[in-house]
């Protein structure tokens, strides 16, 4: 699943982000979003842009960049 | 300290207080300019410290120091050049885990970096400890906490600063990693001289290139760096020093670096964050409603209602004020110049041009005072990155992502920072777009022109005339946006991606800055721009092709003003002192204003009595309330002021780009004050 199908509220473990724009990807990366990072969801509006969590990071992207970063659900960590 | 003068770079990820800080230690006085050929702004400060002159350099918000942004680019090549010679790297510790990234970066650049922790309070507030012990030997770098709000610990981060450039090699460097190091199998033990230690894989690469380095470019003073920055095939190193290595940098290893990193990063953490407690964060509670599915626009919009009723109102109360005072001042300047017997025509250049136009401008102070203050709050707060995600739905479906929201917004403000603010937006062509209609979003210069002619002419309907001006500003921009994605061969959106930092009670310093800087420009502008402006539309006036005239029309101004009337005609602006006032506005907006007082030689103009007359002069010229509605949308839409045109050509850096602006917003202009006129007309 990607970070778009992803419900509020809930923790997942970033799997791959390789589908992501390189230079866009690598921006993440630097944020903190690296492989098997847990990230948690906070909103996401009807367009498709989300608010998650990384590291105590929290960012807020559009859909073009939610469907590319693929998930694993994690429970409730 | 061995120098005299030290420079010190100021680096940190955005929102971590960096630029508190840089106003705590310089106040505001700081030169702010552009990196040389490039639109990245540079702050520079001085301060003392005992007996020395420090140099302070304002480096812009950064994550990271690849080379994807010319910010980065930048401030990568300043902290390289021998011109820095001590980093401060500011760190939210509140974030510590990302921050940390930019410090590991920073550190491996060579240069002496000390860190300064920040907003160390809302780490104790969380319920959080830093071992401040531990952090400095694991990083082996000096580690001060400060709070730059509350102005502590400036002292002993200078002092750190000016001592620990003397040491280029890190302290000591104390850790250990997860893995077994001793089994490495690692000719050298990288652990005891660098802070970051990379896989065996990767070490192993660094060496091999750092061999070929050294042979083929000796000059080089960080071969380790350099041989990193290879690895990540980072496009400005390769050019530079290119290497012929294959086998070596078989792809770019830049993901395994950035991973490699944050895995130290985790170790970190681990040992020196104690006491991980969970607190229930209040910024995610305040976000579930501020950016909530249903909410968020609703409140956005409540947001910016009520910061225009607060600019209306109490700055509408504020500048009554101003106004008596005004009055008062002008009456006994006249006195006082004929008690003296001073040359007629001087008295009417000082009473007539410069003070009612000067002081006209200035009675609007109150006005912009309010509005930019409440900028400064949304900005220092956090809400605003909060904007760019409530309005991505929205801005989406012109083709923009939320970001291009944040300029826009500014725009209220004042249109040469707001299309500076563009920058922040990844994409040439979203930018150019950003450009083109920012200008559209009625800002504070305009608000002049709107509240004399709409309480002239609408009475107790004069703040709806007036508020409407925004909404159809937002709407012209809107539409014109949708018509330049029309024509736009690139479809694709280029995705949001924004930090939303954690709200904060806004720092009183901070905003006292950012408003006095906005008040002081405003100032400067009246006391230059509009002095100016104010003479030179007396002289137009007052001097024709026979010398001085008795009579305004057949003055130069009118001459010029009359041959345009058969353009202005269909718009109801008809009228040659109209388009006299209106071609003055281009250097500065305000300028219709303090114009229309000296054509129509109406002392105080935003005064009651000066209101009256204005109105019976105008009435009795044919111009009613249509023609000064159509005047207000001519107003809002036309040429950007001088400043504004100035910026957009060095923001797009192309004289052909800047006139098409200008001719886009001329058409626009023309366009809609026509339909306006018209339709107002029938009803």
């Amino acid at each position: 699943m990607t970070l778009f199908d992803g419900e509020t509220g809930k923790t997942y473990i970033v799997e791959n982000t390789d589908g992501l724009e390189t230079g866009i990807g690598r921006r993440l990366e630097a944020l903190g979003l690296t492989g098997k990072t847990p990230l948690r969801l906070l909103n996401r509006k009807k367009n498709g842009a989300v608010i998650f969590t990384v590291r105590g990071t929290r960012l807020a992207v559009g859909r073009l960049i939610a469907e590319k970063i693929e998930v694993a659900e994690a429970g409730n960590i | 300290m061995s120098k005299e003068e030290l420079k010190i770079g100021f680096i940190g990820n955005p929102n971590c207080g960096k630029t508190t800080l840089f106003n705590a230690y310089t106040g505001a006085n700081l030169k702010v300019a552009n990196w040389p050929g490039v639109t990245v702004e540079k702050k520079e400060g001085a301060m003392k410290y005992h007996n020395h002159v420090f140099k302070l350099v304002d480096l812009p918000g950064l994550y990271s120091l690849t080379s994807y942004t010319m910010e980065e680019t930048v401030s990568r090549n300043f902290i390289m050049s021998d011109d820095v010679d001590v980093i401060i790297d500011v760190a939210d510790a509140s974030a510590l885990e990302r921050n940390l990234y930019l410090t590991l970066q920073l550190i491996e650049l060579g240069k002496p970096v000390v860190l300064a922790l920040n907003m160390m309070d809302i780490v104790e507030k969380r319920g959080l400890e830093i071992d401040m012990h531990r952090l400095p030997e694991m990083l082996g770098i000096p580690v001060i906490p400060v709070s730059a709000r509350k102005k502590k610990g400036l002292d002993i981060l200078m002092h750190a600063a000016s001592h620990h450039m003397e040491q280029s090699s890190p302290d000591r460097i104390i850790h250990q990693h997860g893995e077994n190091t001793s089994k490495s199998r690692h000719k050298h033990d990288h652990h005891k001289e660098y802070t970051m230690v990379y896989s065996d894989e990767i070490e192993d690469k660094i060496d091999m290139i750092t061999e070929v380095l050294e042979k083929k470019y000796p000059e080089i003073k960080n071969f380790r760096w350099h041989a990193i920055k290879l690895m990540e095939m980072d496009p400005e190193i390769m050019e530079k020093y290119p290497v012929d290595l294959p086998h070596v940098i078989m792809r770019s290893y830049e993901k395994d670096i950035i991973k490699q990193k944050y895995d130290f990063i985790e170790e970190i953490i681990e040992e020196v964050v104690v006491n991980k407690k969970k607190q229930e964060n209040r910024t995610e509670k305040a976000d579930r409603i501020l950016t909530g599915r249903y909410t968020g626009i609703p409140i956005f919009f409540g947001i910016m209602a009520l910061v225009f009723f607060l600019t209306f109102t109490v700055g509408e109360w504020l500048k009554g004020y101003f106004e008596i005072g005004l009055d008062w001042f002008s009456g006994f300047f006249e006195n006082l110049l004929v008690s003296m017997n001073t040359n007629e025509i001087l008295v009417s250049l000082i009473i007539d041009g410069i003070i009612s136009g000067v002081g006209g401008i200035l009675t609007f102070l109150p006005n912009i005072f309010i509005l930019f203050l409440a900028l400064a709050f949304l900005e220092d707060s956090g809400y605003m990155a909060r904007v760019a995600y409530v309005m991505d739905g929205i801005m989406g479906k012109l083709g923009l992502s939320g970001k291009a929201f944040i300029p826009m917004i500014l725009g209220f403000g004042c249109t040469v920072p707001a299309i500076m603010a563009s920058r922040a937006l990844e994409d040439k062509r979203d930018r150019m777009r950003v450009i083109m209609i920012t200008p559209f979003m009625s800002c504070s210069a305009r608000l002049p022109v709107y509240v004399l002619f709409s309480q002239i002419f609408f009475g107790d309907k004069a703040m709806l005339a007036a508020y409407s001006m925004y909404i159809l500003g937002i709407l012209v921009a809107i539409a014109s946006a949708l018509v330049m994605k029309l024509f736009q061969k690139k479809k694709s959106v280029n995705p949001l991606l924004i930090e939303l930092p954690d709200y904060k009670s806004p720092s009183a310093y901070t905003i006292a800055i950012y408003v006095w800087e906005k008040i002081k420009d405003y100032i400067t502008k009246a006391g230059t721009t509009i002095f100016l402006a104010s003479i030179v539309m007396w002289a137009l006036l007052n001097f024709g092709p026979s010398g001085l005239t008795e009579n305004m029309g057949e003055s130069f101004g009118a001459i010029v003003g009359k041959a345009l009337v058969p353009v202005f005609k269909p718009v109801g602006l008809g009228y040659w002192q109209i388009i006299v006032a209106l071609i003055s506005g281009i250097a500065a907006k305000e300028v219709v204003v303090s114009s229309c007082s000296v054509l129509f030689g109406v002392g105080n103009v935003t005064s009651d009595v000066g209101m009256e007359s204005m109105l019976s002069i105008l009435t009795g010229m044919g111009f009613g309330a249509v023609n000064a509605y159509s005047l207000m949308v001519f107003c809002l839409l036309y040429i950007p002021c001088a400043a504004t045109i100035g910026t957009i050509k060095r923001e797009t850096g192309s004289v052909k780009k800047t006139l098409g602006a200008i001719a886009f917003q001329l058409l626009v202009a023309w366009t809609a004050s026509l339909i306006i006129y018209n339709i107002g007309r029938l009803l």
